[in-house]
């Protein structure tokens, strides 16, 4: 088994009474690209942090390609795009660029960084005068300046346009298509769902869930059936069907969430039912997000 | 590696300091000034009492190590607070730059600004108030005023780490002023009381001028204010660096 790109082992971190983590144990396999998502104060913050040495665990251990986050760092495998992090300032993006690549152990020409991030064109202009996605972008060519193993990045797009958006993460597909590893942590949840192949979801700081986008919108129960019905609705009938999460019953339009579509379909057809304009449908992954969270803050409180 | 990586970041902060006009501006024309001022009360011919110094000449010294002094403990401090703030320190920690190399590049930028503060200040000196010096005492008074104003750079890294905020201007300046006036910057030490001189004598400000007044008198400067700096140096910086990897204050 390869060495995990990284490996939190029973990590604890505290904030006065608050936990921003607590007790998570995570691989991140190398060239998986992963989705870190949770509202606002789920630890994902906190967890980057950790990740990349910035904050020490209470308890537990954080490895980064089985050694300490500071170490692989210094070895240049480990690029990272934070919230926090700021630009110096009175100099030329160029130079600034030029910095980082002269800083990274396994650098890439200034040029070639200068044209992946889109920044050409401003190459020459102060840091200071920048607007949001600009700045954005010189701090995405940071993190890439060199060819870095695993890639971090926290809320990336925030501040830019669409197509800026869809370049970034079509430069992020690349980097991920050459075997490295990308976290990103978002708000975006349609990103998680198309760019990531595997999403964690945190909340509290545990992890709820973990597996692919497919599967996590399983988890929430993530398929809707909608169906109309002739006659009747028997709604304890169909209360008991199977892999059935939620009913809705509004006239003789019925609607179900199930965890198994396919099996809850085959039982309507079973009750005797004859279902008429059957629609199948995915839930988002906003959805399915949602009620996750949801489920677990009811559970929190019913304890 | 580290130490060329080192080497990319000095060269952009002495860009940054040459770039930054006002910055450079007050801290050429802020010990010239002071000099002037405060020279203007005495004559040429005006010696400090119990020595054979001019006073003009004990003043250049005082006010060429001041203005040093000012420079580098305000404009690192500040600095690094506001870099601190605007989350540049918590990106640079995420490159493979050492603790060190960024304490030595704060230090490497301010050095480009003090040294024509400190030469400006001798020129007004030789030119308008008549100090006459031999070559090597210019030559000596020049590196040691600008050598030993680097032990003050790397306190003013310490205090941007250790203050933030609001808090760094105040805490600069008790510092700055406690350590001018304590280690005879402003006066001639000997005006203070006995048990204040004893506790002075330690201070890396005393020290500092003592360069200087050692060289006025014809003197090479004293082993024991160089290794006294060499120590204050030594435990400024370092404390600067392991600050700059402990640092996890948030933006």
């Amino acid at each position: 088994m390869a060495i995990p790109a990284v490996r939190f082992s029973r990590v604890n971190k505290s904030f006065g009474q608050v936990k921003a983590v607590n007790d998570v144990n995570l691989d991140l396999h190398p060239g998986e690209t992963v989705a870190l998502l949770g509202p606002n104060g789920a630890g994902k913050s906190t967890t980057l942090d950790l990740l990349l040495g910035l904050r020490n665990a209470d308890s537990g251990t954080v490895e980064v390609f089985g050694t300490t986050p500071a170490r692989a760092i210094a070895q240049g495998k480990v690029g990272a795009m934070l919230q926090s992090g700021g630009l110096m300032e009175e100099v030329k993006v160029r130079e600034l660029v030029k910095l980082a690549c002269d800083l990274h152990p396994k650098a890439y020409p200034v040029q070639q960084v200068l044209e992946h991030a889109g920044i050409t064109e401003i190459a020459d202009r102060m840091v200071n005068k920048l607007s949001g996605g600009q700045e954005q972008r010189v701090r995405f060519a940071l993190a890439t300046a060199g060819a870095n193993d695993l890639i971090i990045l926290d809320e990336p797009t925030t501040g830019m346009d669409v197509t800026v958006r869809q370049s970034f993460w079509a430069t992020m597909r690349q980097q991920a298509a050459q075997g490295r590893t990308v976290l990103f942590a978002t708000h975006y949840l349609e990103e998680a769902d198309a760019i990531a192949d595997r999403v964690i979801v945190l909340h509290r700081g545990r992890v709820l869930a973990d597996g692919s986008a497919a599967e996590i919108k399983a988890k929430a129960g993530a398929r809707r059936i909608v169906f109309d019905l002739d006659g009747e609705v028997d709604e304890a009938a169909l209360r008991g069907l199977p892999f059935l999460t939620a009913l809705s019953v509004s006239g003789r339009t019925v609607r179900i969430q199930s965890t198994d579509a396919d099996a809850t379909t085959h039982a309507v057809y079973g009750l005797g039912l004859y279902p008429r304009n059957l629609e199948v449908a995915g839930l988002g992954l906003e959805q399915a997000f949602i009620a996750i969270t949801d489920a677990a803050t009811a559970e929190e409180a019913a304890r | 590696m580290n130490t060329l990586a080192s080497g990319a970041l000095i060269k952009l902060e002495i860009t940054r300091s040459l770039r930054n006009k006002k910055f450079m501006f007050f801290t050429v024309i802020y010990p010239v000034a002071l000099f002037l001022l405060i020279s203007s009360s005495s004559s040429k011919a005006d010696m400090i009492p119990h020595s054979h110094l001019s006073t003009q000449l004990y003043y250049m010294v005082g006010m060429a190590s001041f203005g040093a002094l000012t420079a580098v403990l305000m404009g690192n401090s500040e600095r690094i607070a506001k870099e601190r703030e605007k989350g540049w320190v918590r990106q640079l920690r995420l490159t493979a730059l050492p603790g060190h190399g960024y304490v030595i590049s704060k230090i490497a930028s301010m050095a480009t600004v003090t040294l024509p503060a400190i030469v400006i200040v001798e020129l007004v000196a030789a030119l308008a108030k008549g100090v006459d010096l031999a070559a090597w005492q210019w030559a000596a008074l020049t590196f040691s005023i600008w050598a030993g104003s680097m032990v003050f750079a790397a306190l003013g890294v310490a205090i941007g780490y250790t203050a933030s905020g609001d808090a760094v201007r105040p805490i600069t300046m008790i510092i700055y002023f406690a350590l001018s006036i304590l280690g005879g910057l402003w006066m001639p030490f000997t005006v203070f009381p006995q048990w204040l001189q004893n506790i002075a004598k330690w201070l890396p400000t005393y020290a500092y001028a003592g360069l200087g007044h050692a060289i006025e008198q014809g003197d090479a400067p004293h082993l024991r204010d160089i290794l006294l700096l060499v120590a204050y140096l030594l435990v400024f910086a370092g404390g600067a660096a392991w600050l700059y990897r402990k640092d996890t204050l948030k933006a």
